[in-house]
């Protein structure tokens, strides 16, 4: 094992897993599953034992000197990578069970897995690129997996990923020719000697790569439909983590490149506007979804924004925060996407309007998404409170008053799609189509729970990550920060004692449901949703009471205004004014011989008129 | 280790296989098809057995006795060693796909035609004459016009027709300027040629290289002047199509650039190479983008290759150079590959037509799978040998500040994703036609199983490939060192 | 640290005293409608007299675990957010974990019985109460806006996120947010008008046409538990908008006055207007009461 511990022989492992377990299900299917747990589990275990100082490793390839390291602030994320990754392949393995093309599904799974610990591994831009394009195309092939349906939604994520990785590329290659040397190390000694229009250029271009992952608005079209389209193991990667590598990058851009972007910058401020505004419209259009996972989906955009306004404000509480949320929306989302995905698996519906009722058929999953909902509003005791409140505090002292408002606004309508969400799937009229619907088995709850269990921890001990985020942080180059183990504060000294909050919390709950319980304990009785008060008339069996078709339709009359621009249209008449255009250019190839012959004369006589022109010569 | 091998094998072998094979016809078709995959094989050990040597210290091979300036020569450098090679690899793995894929008579035409069209690209690369040259470039185009009409339908006739007559444009634009350059210098050996070209006037100096640009443009498939190639390819059987890709413009873009670096200085054209082959890729991707035929967007697409080669080559630079050469290379293996998967995805739908090859991909797996690990490669993605091309050219515009070339680049990278993603997402997510599917032989499958694995191992350790273009763009920028050994002789 | 049984009493003292408090507003506001209204209307201690009566009712019905739990849910909000509020300014016996939390943490917390309300009378089954949940959230994302701008421009104000340091900004009548922001605080008196659900913005519980909405399918000890949850709540809330706006109180006689004031205001309001849609609540809270806010921040952001 020790001589394993080092970071070539980890992504060699993982990126071998991939193909090996394609090998294995051609050869011997039936050895498939323990494969798979074996190749996502040893990777992950050796992240895990990978010590934060592990020595670089340099190799030379293509001409070009790479280098692989780890610091404090890879670690964090290629902690997350192993945790959820570890946790959605295991879920996979019971949610995939008798799917067709599995061998295809865990060589694209995996090869993610290991692209996205390629990226927090390199310590230089064009590995960083290298693994950022085989993360973007073996997830492109997960989501059009179920193939019919989603060409569509493939090719707009594949379009939009390689517009952003081409930003990406175009920064590196234009960094480059100052640095002459891809490493991080050159590139952070060289920044300092750029121009300010220099800096700004690739400053933006790299936020543009990075943001197109992360679903900044507007580069956001492709996810909703990317994330609902992927099988919902690789959804709650996809957004669980995937999605962070774009945070991971900006928090490198922002903090580790350009130290000279200082607080308070226009490209900062900017972005953090667009951050908000994601995280309100994202939120906005969550309302109005009746598919569940293109909910999530909308909410994992709008739960980005919120992380990109700390990132982009810089201040230390709000990186604190932003790094804070970033963990803990891998933590939420994915459990969130996996309780759906039970849901998926079990009924074969997403739609809002159909499922209703499910609690008792399905109470763990029910648990896992109550649980991930209250984490996602932000309410105490749980996790997400931390994240929010960290966020908030650190707007509001660093001046950015309007801004607070946009994220409040955005997490108080939050909670308007998080009800329904868990309403319309498992509160609600039980209805008999659904009776026998049985709870998922316990691979795919096991990986919820575990992870149900971590927003709980985190609410109460959030110092167990705020440990790490300090250390990265100190990484990108801030001060030493000082953090408790349950005490939040902000620089103000206002504080919030999660330990009171959750000693208050726990004991009134408890009491009060003990009292509940005990009081008339015997004559209580259980009625099913049909026996409810409907002004004197008993329901019949087949009477339709659920509520669900147009749960908001008044809010939606309410913010309708603010619908009426469609930024999808918008790339949509992009699209065809470009191929009109295109079409015409076309024509310049008109499959006749004599123009073509025509073109080559009128070109060899504007070469000899023009020669002096084009070639500096005078004839 | 020396058995004997020389350069001249490369010219002299293909041509007569060439010849012999109309009577070998005569004795059995199975020979007629056997033979060539021979010869392939052979050229193509002799290009592996003498490239150390040629990267050591270049051959020089002198035909007919005569010492250069007045002997012809042949150089094998490691430019000629490095595009040598490739194509009589490329040729051979060609070879491999038509053993199965054609298959209907006349086989000796079609595989004369071929060593003809191998001869004639080598003989292109290897020549240190000028008028040798000529005489390659018109064997090979002799060969291609034929094949373009090898199916004998209309539209290859017509696509024949088309390529000959704006062929006959080059031919006599290239002869010109020949006989315009004799005039002034009196030789026609190239180094030579170089070495007297200080005492030709500006003007006419101006004038020759204008023809040759435009003659060789044209074989080239510089815009404007490459309106024969999309029907040429598509019309010709697949793997002549994949053939015209893969060797035939690459021979000829060799010749262009053999021209313009060593005859005249490369500074007074390389800015206009750059904008030519910057439009060319421009107009050519954004031509695909609504192509109907699957043939014709991938020709369009291999010209807006040669268009990133052109801007490569005008760059200048040793690594602009080297981005050029790697370019060649990962083209070759791409556009061939994607050729042949297209050929057997046509030849499955029975149609040419994109919108007829819908869910042919989920009934042909390994047909479909080639076709889209060919289409992630040419986009340009790691790890397949099209993203360091791409890289390399990239690294080599920042360094000479061209900072809206990259941008150029990268917005036909993203048009060239679109329109190879929506075939892709045809061949899968599109229901079937009602179409007989037929088998895929085994060798098609061979050869288009060695191309992608080329492609990935280059892509995941480009340094193979990448130590060798280096001295081969050392060679070609370095013209004293060129005109010594080219013409010392050894 | 030694165990602080004053503390102790303070933290069991300080719901009962709520609730006895918000039971009698309750009882009051009966009977003042029933007298604007031009009838007797109950006595004032009616709604301990219901409590009462529903706390020792034998029988209870339930539709599931949510709905079971939702009452408990409620009324642990409601307490929490009475012990992290400061009731009495410096009152070591009603401090309980004012020192502990802020704002944001109250905001938050506050919703947290919402939600669990939200949850059981989800699982009802009930319509009515789907629809009346439907039509809370909404009308909260209206008059979250304003309340929330009141509440930053507050916070900045006084430099603080803490309750009990912002009460000691507002030392002397004329230091009270009234009057030191004016618009924040019209902002966040017409927000709180949303807080506290009276007309016109009671469409969520529309007790005509929705049967009550959310608690319609609560009876027994589970609308018992509701009750004393809402008493403690409407208590809580009128203790936080006194201690942001008015300065706090610092003595019992004080504080009830201070409350009753503000709550009356809340009842005469809803008396004299007729009911508003929920779109038509939310555009309105969208309208002016932000355009206030707005302005009040832009001071804030001008002067600070």
């Amino acid at each position: 094992m020790e001589q394993l511990l080092n970071i070539p022989a980890i992504l060699a492992i993982a990126f071998a897993g991939s193909i090996l377990v394609f090998v294995t299900h051609l050869v011997l299917p039936r050895l498939r599953t323990a494969v798979v747990l074996l190749l996502t589990l040893v990777p992950a275990y050796l992240v895990w034992q990978l010590p934060v100082d592990s020595p670089m490793v340099y190799f030379s390839l293509g001409g070009f000197d790479l280098s692989w390291g780890t610091n404090p602030y890879s670690r964090l994320f290629s902690l997350l990578i192993a945790g959820i990754g570890v946790l959605s392949t295991i879920y996979s393995l019971a949610f995939m069970k008798n799917k067709a093309r599995l061998g295809f599904f865990y060589l694209a799974f995996l090869a993610t897995i290991a692209a996205m610990y390629g990226i927090v591994f390199s310590q230089d831009l064009l590995s960083l690129f290298f693994f950022w394009e085989i993360m973007t195309w073996s997830s492109f092939l997960l989501v059009i997996y179920y193939r019919f349906e989603n060409q569509q939604a493939g090719i707009r994520y594949f379009v939009f990923s390689a517009v952003g990785a081409y930003a990406l590329l175009t920064a590196i290659v234009y960094l480059y020719s100052f640095t002459g040397d891809l490493s991080l190390a050159a590139t952070f000694r060289v920044i300092p000697q750029l121009s300010t229009t220099q800096l700004s250029w690739i400053t933006v271009l790299f936020l543009l790569g990075f943001g197109v992952k992360s679903a900044l608005m507007p580069m956001h079209v492709w996810a909703p439909d990317a994330y609902r389209s992927a099988p919902s193991p690789f959804t709650a990667l996809f957004s669980g983590v995937l999605s962070k590598m774009g945070v991971f990058g900006m928090g490198l851009v922002l903090f580790k490149f350009m130290g000279g972007l200082e607080p308070g910058h226009i490209i900062r401020e900017v972005l953090a506007w667009m951050g908000g505004i994601t995280a309100l419209l994202g939120t906005f259009y969550a309302v109005f979804q009746t598919d569940a996972k293109k909910l999530l989906a909308y909410s994992s955009i709008a739960q980005l924004g919120y992380i990109i306004v700390g990132l982009a404000i810089g201040t230390p509480m709000s990186v604190m925060a932003a790094i804070f949320l970033a963990l803990m929306h891998g933590i939420f989302k994915s459990m969130l996407f996996m309780g759906v995905g039970s849901v998926f698996h079990q009924t074969g519906s997403l739609d809002l309007n159909e499922l209703t009722g499910l609690i008792r058929r399905m109470p763990l999953s029910f648990v896992t998404v109550l649980m991930g909902i209250i984490t996602v509003a932000g309410v105490p005791p749980l996790g997400g409170f931390v994240g929010k409140w960290l966020l908030y505090e650190s707007l509001i002292t660093s001046n950015h008053y309007f801004l607070v408002i946009v994220l409040f606004t955005s997490s108080t309508a939050a909670f308007l799609y998080l009800y329904r969400l868990i309403f319309s799937i498992f509160l609600g009229q039980e209805e008999r189509e659904f009776d026998h619907i049985k709870e998922v088995s316990w691979v795919m709850w096991v990986p919820m729970l575990i992870l149900a269990g971590m927003t709980l921890v985190t609410g109460i001990l959030p110092g167990i990550f705020f440990g790490p985020i300090a250390e990265a942080m100190q990484y990108l180059g801030f001060p030493q920060i000082d953090w408790q183990m349950s005490v939040l504060f902000n620089p103000w000294g206002n504080q919030v004692d999660m330990l009171s909050v959750i000693t208050s919390i726990a004991t009134v709950f408890l009491l009060g449901l003990a009292f509940i319980t005990w009081k008339n304990f015997r004559t209580t009785r259980y009625v099913t949703t049909k026996d409810i008060h409907t002004s004197g008339e008993m329901p019949t069996e087949n009477e339709n009471l659920t509520y669900a078709i147009d749960f908001y339709r008044p809010f939606e009359r309410a913010a309708a205004p603010i619908f009426k621009y469609k930024v999808t249209r918008m790339y949509a008449s992009f699209a065809e004014n470009a191929e009109h255009l295109f079409d015409l250019l076309r024509h310049v190839y008109t499959g006749n011989a004599q123009t073509y012959a025509l073109y080559v004369v009128i070109f060899l006589v504007i070469l000899i008129v023009f020669s002096g022109w084009i070639f500096g010569i005078q004839i | 280790m020396n058995l004997n091998f020389s350069p001249v094998h490369f010219i002299a072998v293909p041509l007569f296989a060439a010849f012999l094979l109309p009577l070998l016809g005569r004795i059995s078709q199975k020979l007629v098809t056997l033979v060539p995959g021979i010869v392939l094989l052979y050229l193509s050990a002799v290009a592996l057995t003498l490239f150390p040597q040629a990267y050591n210290e270049p051959i020089v091979e002198i035909i007919a006795g005569w010492r250069p300036p007045f002997g012809i020569t042949l150089v094998f450098g490691p430019l000629a060693a490095f595009l040598v090679t490739m194509i009589t690899l490329i040729g051979f793995v060609v070879w491999i796909y038509s053993y199965r894929f054609i298959i209907r008579a006349p086989l000796e035409k079609y595989y004369m035609l071929f060593m003809l069209l191998i001869a004639g690209s080598t003989g292109i690369i290897l020549t240190g004459d000028i008028f040798n040259l000529f005489v390659f470039l018109e064997i090979t185009a002799i060969a291609a016009y034929s094949l373009t009409a090898f199916l004998r339908d209309h539209n290859g006739a017509e696509a024949a027709f088309k390529y000959l007559l704006i062929g006959s444009f080059a031919s006599a634009f290239v002869l010109l300027a020949i006989i315009i350059l004799y005039a002034n210098v009196g030789t026609l050996n190239m180094a030579d040629i170089a070495v007297r070209m200080g005492d030709v006037p500006a003007k006419i100096k101006l004038t020759i290289m204008i023809l040759f640009i435009v003659g060789l443009g044209i074989e080239a498939e510089l815009f404007p002047l490459n309106g024969w190639a999309p029907d040429a390819y598509s019309q010709a059987p697949s793997p002549i199509g994949a053939v015209f890709a893969g060797i035939v413009v690459k021979a000829a873009v060799y010749a262009l650039m053999r021209v313009l670096f060593t005859l005249f200085d490369l500074p007074t054209s390389s800015h206009f190479l750059v904008v030519m082959g910057t439009i060319t890729l421009l107009i050519a991707e954004m031509s695909a983008m609504r192509q109907q035929q699957i043939k014709r967007m991938l020709a369009f697409s291999s010209i807006g290759q040669m268009g990133l080669v052109l801007v490569a080559f005008g760059l200048g630079t040793r690594e602009g150079i080297a981005a050029a050469l790697f370019l060649m290379f990962s083209h070759a293996i791409i556009k061939t590959l994607l050729f042949f998967s297209a050929g057997y995805l046509v030849f499955f739908s029975g149609f040419k037509n994109i919108s007829d090859l819908e869910g042919v991909g989920r009934e042909k797996p390994w047909t479909g799978f080639f076709f889209s690990l060919g289409a992630l490669a040419i986009i340009g993605l790691p790890p397949f040998s099209g993203f360091w091309g791409k890289f390399y050219l990239l690294i080599s515009a920042a360094n000479a500040s061209h900072i809206f070339l990259i941008v150029l680049i990268l917005f036909s990278a993203v048009i060239e994703a679109v329109y190879y993603l929506r075939v892709v997402g045809r061949l899968y997510f599109k229901k079937l036609h009602d179409i007989e599917i037929r088998r895929t032989p085994f060798t098609g499958l061979l050869a288009m199983g060695i191309l992608a694995i080329v492609t990935i191992t280059i892509g995941v350790y480009p340094d193979f490939i990448y130590e060798l273009v280096l001295p081969a763009a050392d060679e070609l920028l370095d013209k004293a060192a060129y005109l010594q050994y080219a013409m010392m002789g050894q | 640290m030694s165990f602080d049984w004053i503390k102790l009493l303070g933290f069991i003292v300080t719901p009962l005293i709520a609730s006895a408090v918000g039971f009698t507003y309750m009882g009051l506001s009966r009977k003042i409608t029933a007298r604007v209204q031009n009838r007797i209307g109950p006595g004032i201690s009616q709604s301990f007299i219901d409590v009462v009566k529903l706390y020792s009712k034998k029988t209870a019905i339930n539709h599931g675990l949510m709905q079971h739990m939702g009452p408990v849910f409620a009324i642990t909000a409601s307490i929490t957010t009475l012990l992290f509020l400061p009731v009495i300014k410096d009152s070591i016996f009603f401090a309980n974990f004012s020192f502990r939390g802020d704002l944001i943490f109250l905001i938050y917390i506050m919703v947290f019985g919402q939600l669990g309300m939200a949850l059981g009378a989800g699982q009802t089954g009930n319509p009515n109460s789907a629809i009346g949940v439907s039509r809370g959230l909404s009308q909260m994302v209206g008059f979250k806006v304003p309340y929330v701008m009141a509440l930053v421009a507050i916070m900045i104000h006084a430099k603080s996120t803490n309750l009990q340091e912002i009460i000691a900004v507002q030392d002397g009548f004329r230091n009270w947010m009234v009057f030191q922001m004016p618009l924040a605080s019209l902002a966040g008196l017409l927000a709180y008008l949303g807080y506290m659900g009276y007309a016109p913005f009671d469409v969520p519980f529309a007790p005509a046409e929705l049967a009550s909405g959310p608690p319609s399918e609560f009876g027994g000890k589970y609308l018992a538990l509701m009750m004393t949850s809402r008493s403690i709540f409407t208590f809580a809330k009128l203790v936080l908008f006194v201690d942001v706006f008015f300065g706090g109180a610092s003595n019992f006689i004080e504080l009830l006055i201070k409350t009753f004031l503000l709550y009356l205001f809340a009842l005469f309001v809803g008396l004299v207007n007729p009911r508003f849609r929920t779109e038509q609540s939310i555009q309105f809270w969208w309208k002016w009461p932000t355009a206030i806010g707005a302005l009040a921040l832009l001071l804030v952001a001008w002067k600070g």
